[in-house]
């Protein structure tokens, strides 16, 4: 029995959720023994044959009834009951109302059992900021906006997304890249008074006026008495160093001396022992007026002694590289930064820099770390402050260095969650988060980002939680709330890959970086505007309206829409509309030269309904042992035929089927009538005997799936909103969470709140 | 005043300066000694100062195999269209048939083998099926060398490829995304992101603070940085004490990750201190896929013969990629047909792509053995594996494998030759001879518990 051994290879892959069941329940559910009697009939028919004897089919012994509370098992049973996979087409078949009846007690039975009191909300691991998170916090901790993560390496990615816990590392090259960051953000963010700093204008000799002398190369010669000068402007009076860089040649008994003269008045002398080849910078400090000077280089005591018997000591000359005026020194900087002031909000005063220190960093610190600084945590980052001036540098400088420790310290880079008592072995009991976690679970599922001041303020005087509702309402108002599209839903819709699809440039010319962006915003801005106008989520599978500019809508063949920005476009045509005919998806579910119904399949089974189907079966795609393929045929018919093999059939009845009913889109989302030669059949049969023809009728049965496609909605997002792949337990959680939206009819602001009040998102388990 | 802090920061820099150095060249000593090459090593390192070195570079999906294997083995080996764009280097390399990756199979977990050939290619483990939660494959021989010998350079490893990790979704059935675009494995649970950006690659090798910085400023800087990295790691140890076991690991990770970084500081007089000849800086992720492997592969040879590294992976692109390769003619996506179902179209593209990877390694083995070293090149002086975990495509297979090793190994290895191992010969023990060689011996990796012999004689 080939084909199930293949089917039940892949079912051991088939992880996640329990089926959909009737919420609310009662707690309790049904004595064991009742269970196993109710379905035992209906296994013994229908499933034992295989799934039993010595060596039943994938170690699943059905024959001997699995424990009650095996509830991995039992969903997985549920599952291919309820999707029809089981039994196989070729096996005797169980009537509708023994279905009925078997799904019925299976479900009460997951249902009922520990929805009651005492569940484990989950427990995830310490989270990495990951690179969007780390932007967005940097953004509204410091100030300054500049991606400094586009340097990192990329996150790696765990149940579909790319913030789990788990999976986020920390290799050597990541916090190499934090330090580097963190100079650059402190650099950006605090103005830092150094001597470089003061602008400086650099004349070379050559290049300027003379009197006497000629053009040596790269500095002017005087080799007889004479200058160089030039003009200069100066902005604001104030002290300035004069600078000339020159070496001599040497005779008589004193150096040669170059005279520093401003406005033909001599300030400074310099005597010049620098040798040819390797010349010195010479400079004096002054004060001066703004405006324009006349700065001169002069050598002023020419010697020429021919008889000397050494005949390197019988010329004195001069040479000069370059003049130089820098200042005004200590001039206050033009306009600090606004992160400056922000961050260093205290006078410096001169007695009380240590206390000004620790305020600053004090305050920085607890909001960085997203909970009060201990004073000791204070204490040692002011001793950078320190650090900075034993070495001769500024406050300011000190600073910068404590902000940069703050920014690669495990407390900002990683989101803690503590365990009230850290010491206590093992017995501990599942527990609420505090609220200062609580303000940071919540601003990084809405913002990708760290708390704002009002909830770091509730969760201060400890009333966040009583005021959750109206953070949450205020919040999904706020436009940092455009994170859970651009991570939440660009990972959850798996449409991020659309930036690497390479579709082939002769079968789809139209197809450019233009238009990909163009499918991207789109998809983008349909479910911006689910979440803004607080919408329905069914919308999200059918709607009469989408966003467009030009690019897409002539691509779209949808006339009246011009220029290059978007717009809210009504859809008469039934067939567009909802994120299935988005050319964002479709384009992401086709291969780079035609379309994939089976990757389209596989798509709203696995994105839209969280009914993964089960891995192909080993040497899968083989079709050798059974003839060649008719390579002429459409692509449906050379489908069907790889369908004709039973160990495929079972998983790509379902999987084609959906994917089939998208074929009116090519493989770039465009509509189209004919694939090549062939006329394009968009119909498809399901399991359950339904039929459909066409996106249209497709997506009216998606929405017949409304409580399926909920129930994925919530679990993803749930994910997405924990940092943590879900485990058995949660699926209480998940239950509830999809019975609240669709009793608040399905508002996007529902799902939210569902998730947000749900156990796994308010505490924590213990082990 | 409080200057104490600092004071003993700086007394234990003193400290670690010296313990950094002096004990690890002793470490050195018994693993090298203990290994059977310690006599060309020791006279290779002794007489010229010439180190060895390593590079793994990976393909994905596999090879058209009856394109790859020589069918004669031996010093006169033919060259099939694969191995044919290799020909000017054919002296200098060896073709390994035989070797199996076991960790790549299934052993009950089901579909997943793209995933698995990457997680298992240089660990020689059967990666566990996870989605995200407790990943687990093994340490890879890489970062073995790394561990190693990776002090003696300004560097201790460098992993480089031209594919991010994947985006979003799914990579390969129940595994984890991690699985599929790692090659370098740290620990068991802990895979080394690669490098994708040239610029950010070149800038890493030969930038060394703001240009035009004194010695004075670059001591200072360095200074700031390591109370920087003090001061974190006394948070992450008082951190890690609050916390459960889950969480103490990912501690863990941060703090080798800052002991690596104190070290490269206190290594860094090792800098060559002055920018490559012959390379401009890159300005960023190539458009051109050619380019870009060009660009990885230049730097790869730039970073050898200036010794900033003796250890580097590069992954040509991830496991399961479904690149498309329109510039040789193959607009089609790399996996889809690597399930060729035996049309003859189809492999005859999957060859065109193979042959694209390799004529690429063929001009960087090209480039080493123009590179004089020594009274050699540099070509002589290193061990360049290419393969993949993956046999066909289409089947799957994660034995009889497309692998090759090129160099001299500073006369450790004899190429030009085509080698047929006994099948299911463990690639590991490949990987064991090479760490051998490098002067890394150690008894076991993975699955892989002995050396090949051959490869010298």
């Amino acid at each position: 029995m080939v084909h199930r051994l293949g089917l039940l290879l892949c079912a051991v892959c088939l992880a996640g959720m329990a089926p959909r069941a009737a919420a609310g329940q009662p707690a309790g559910g049904k004595p064991e023994a009742a269970f196993r009697e109710q379905v035992k009939p209906f296994l013994a028919r229908y499933c034992n044959d295989c799934h039993g004897g010595a060596e039943p089919e994938k170690n699943l012994a059905l024959d001997k009834l699995p424990d009650a509370d095996n509830r991995d098992t039992w969903t997985r049973v549920h599952k291919y009951l309820h999707g029809r996979i089981m039994p196989p087409k070729d096996a005797a078949q169980p009537t509708a109302e023994e279905f009925r009846a078997v799904l019925a007690s299976i479900e009460a039975h997951l249902s009922g059992s520990d929805c009651g009191l005492a569940r484990n909300p989950g427990r995830v691991t310490i989270r990495r900021l990951n690179r969007t998170e780390y932007d967005n916090t940097i953004r509204d901790l410091v100030g300054v906006d500049f991606h400094p993560s586009d340097d990192f390496p990329s996150d790696d990615i765990g149940y579909g997304f790319d913030q789990i816990g788990d999976v986020l590392s920390m290799p050597p090259i990541l916090l190499e890249k934090y330090l580097a960051a963190a100079d650059q953000v402190v650099d950006r963010a605090i103005y830092v008074h150094t001597p470089e700093k003061t602008p400086r204008q650099t004349f070379p000799a050559n290049k300027v006026q003379h009197e006497g002398g000629n053009d040596g190369a790269n500095c002017w010669q005087l080799a007889s008495s004479g200058s160089v000068f030039t003009e200069v402007e100066l902005p604001a009076s104030g002290e300035y160093i004069l600078r000339g860089k020159a070496f001599a040649t040497q005779a008589g008994n004193e150096l040669a001396k170059m005279a520093f003269k401003l406005d033909d008045e001599q300030v400074h002398v310099a005597d010049v022992a620098a040798e040819p080849g390797a010349a010195e910078v010479y400079e004096t400090k002054l004060r001066i007026k703004p405006g324009k000077h006349r700065f001169m280089l002069a050598f002023i005591n020419d010697f020429y002694d021919p008889q000397n018997p050494d005949p390197k000591r019988r010329d004195r000359n001069l040479s000069i590289e370059y003049l130089e005026v820098q200042g005004p020194l200590h001039a206050p900087p033009p306009e600090l930064p606004e992160s400056h002031k922000k961050i260093v909000f205290c006078e410096l005063k001169k007695g009380e820099l240590h206390e000004c220190a620790e305020k600053i960093l004090g305050r920085f610190a607890s909001r960085a770390f997203r909970r009060p600084a201990t004073a000791q945590e204070v204490e040692r980052l002011v001793k950078f402050v320190d650090l900075a001036r034993a070495n001769g540098e500024s406050f300011e400088r000190g600073i910068q260095l404590a902000l940069e420790a703050v920014l690669v310290s495990p407390n900002f880079l990683f989101r803690v969650e503590q365990d009230p008592e850290p010491s206590a072995g093992g017995a501990q009991a599942a527990h609420e988060i505090n609220e200062y976690e609580l303000a940071t679970r919540l601003s990084y599922f809405l913002y990708s980002s760290m708390p704002d001041d009002g909830l770091f303020h509730d969760a201060h005087k400890g009333r966040l939680r009583q005021n959750l509702d109206k953070h949450v309402s205020r919040m999904l108002k706020d436009p940092k709330c455009r994170a859970l599209v651009d991570n939440f839903a660009t990972q959850w819709l798996e449409i991020r890959r659309l930036q690497n699809v390479t579709p082939d440039s002769k079968l789809f010319p139209g197809f450019d970086d233009e238009l990909r962006q163009a499918m991207l915003e789109e998809t983008k801005r349909f479910i911006a505007a689910v979440v803004e106008e607080d919408r329905s989520v069914l919308d999200l599978l059918d709607a009469d309206f989408t966003f467009l500019n030009e690019r897409l809508a002539r691509h779209y063949r949808i006339e009246g829409v011009t220029g290059p920005e978007f717009r809210r476009v009504k859809l008469d045509d039934p067939d567009r509309g909802g994120l299935v005919t988005h050319a964002s998806v479709l384009t992401a579910t086709s291969n780079p030269t035609r379309t994939s119904p089976v990757k389209r399949g596989k798509w709203i089974l696995e994105v839209l309904l969280d009914m993964p189907p089960p891995p192909p079966p080993p040497n899968a795609g083989d079709l050798k042992d059974e003839g060649q393929v008719a390579a002429s045929g459409s692509l449906r018919q050379r489908m069907e035929q790889h369908r004709a093999n039973p160990s495929c059939a079972s998983c790509h009845v379902l999987m084609d089927s959906l994917g089939f009913g998208l074929e009116n889109f090519d493989a770039v989302g465009a509509w189209r009538d004919r694939d090549g030669a062939f006329a394009i059949d968009a119909s498809g049969e399901l399991p359950d005997g339904s039929s459909f023809k066409g996106p249209r009728e497709l997506k009216a049965i998606l929405k017949q799936k409304k409580d399926e496609f909920v129930r994925c909605l919530s679990a993803k997002m749930l994910t997405y909103a924990l940092g943590r792949g879900l485990e058995a337990y949660d699926r209480c959680a998940v239950d509830e969470i999809s019975a609240t939206v669709a009793q608040d009819g399905y508002k996007f602001s529902a799902l939210i709140r569902a998730i947000v009040l749900s156990d796994p998102f308010q505490k924590r388990g213990s082990r | 005043m409080k200057h104490s802090w600092h004071i003993s920061r700086r007394a234990a820099l003193k400290g670690l300066g010296t313990a950094l150095v002096l004990p690890l060249l002793d470490s050195m000593l018994p693993a090298t000694a203990f290994s059977p090459f310690a006599r060309a090593l020791q006279a290779a390192e002794t007489a010229r100062q010439l180190p060895n070195r390593a590079a793994f570079v990976y393909v994905p999906n596999g090879m058209h195999m009856p394109d790859w294997t020589p069918s004669q083995v031996g010093a006169g080996f033919d060259l099939p269209p694969i191995l044919a764009t290799l020909s000017p280097v054919k002296d200098d390399f060896m073709v390994i048939t035989g070797l199996a990756q076991d960790g790549g199979r299934a052993h009950g977990d089901g579909g997943g083998d793209h995933a698995r050939a990457m997680a298992s290619f240089l660990t020689g483990t059967h990666p566990k099926k996870t989605h995200g939660a407790d990943i687990r494959a093994g340490v890879s021989a890489d970062q073995v060398a790394a561990e190693k010998v990776g002090r003696l350079t300004r560097f201790a490893s460098l992993e480089l490829g031209c594919d991010a990790g994947a985006q979003s979704g799914n990579c390969d059935t129940g595994y984890s995304c991690a699985y599929s675009s790692n090659a370098a494995w740290r620990t068991e649970s802990q895979p080394v992101a690669k490098e994708v950006n040239p610029r950010l690659v070149f800038e890493r090798l030969f930038t060394d603070g703001p240009p035009g910085e004194t010695k004075e400023a670059k001591a200072r800087r360095e200074r700031y940085r390591l109370s920087v990295l003090d001061f974190v790691q006394e948070d992450a140890a008082s951190l890690k004490r609050r916390l459960g076991a889950n969480d103490q690991r990912k501690l863990d990770e941060y703090l080798t990750s800052v002991r690596e970084l104190e070290a490269r500081i206190a290594r860094s007089e090792k800098s060559p201190g002055e920018g490559p000849v012959g390379l401009p800086k890159p300005a960023g992720v190539p458009e051109d896929y050619a380019e870009h492997i060009r660009l990885m592969y230049d730097l790869m040879a730039l970073a050898f013969q200036s010794d900033l590294t003796r250890v580097v992976t590069f992954v040509h692109a991830n496991e399961g990629s479904n690149r498309s390769y329109p510039f040789i003619g193959v607009s089609d996506g790399h996996h889809d047909l690597s399930h060729h179902a035996g049309d003859a179209e189809k492999q005859a593209k999957i060859s065109k792509i193979n042959q694209f990877h390799a004529s690429h390694l063929a001009r960087f083995l090209q480039k080493l053995k123009e590179t004089p070293e020594g009274d050699g090149n540099l070509l002589d002086h290193s061990m360049i594996a290419f393969g993949s975990a993956i046999g066909d495509g289409n089947r799957h297979n994660h034995d009889d494998l497309p692998i090759m090793l090129a160099g001299r190994g500073c006369g450790t290895l004899k190429p030009g030759r085509h080698i047929r191992y006994e099948r299911e010969t463990p690639l590991n023990n490949l990987w064991l001879s090479m760490l051998d060689r490098l002067g890394a011996h150690v008894d076991r990796l993975g699955d892989g518990k002995g050396t090949l012999s051959e490869l010298n004689a």
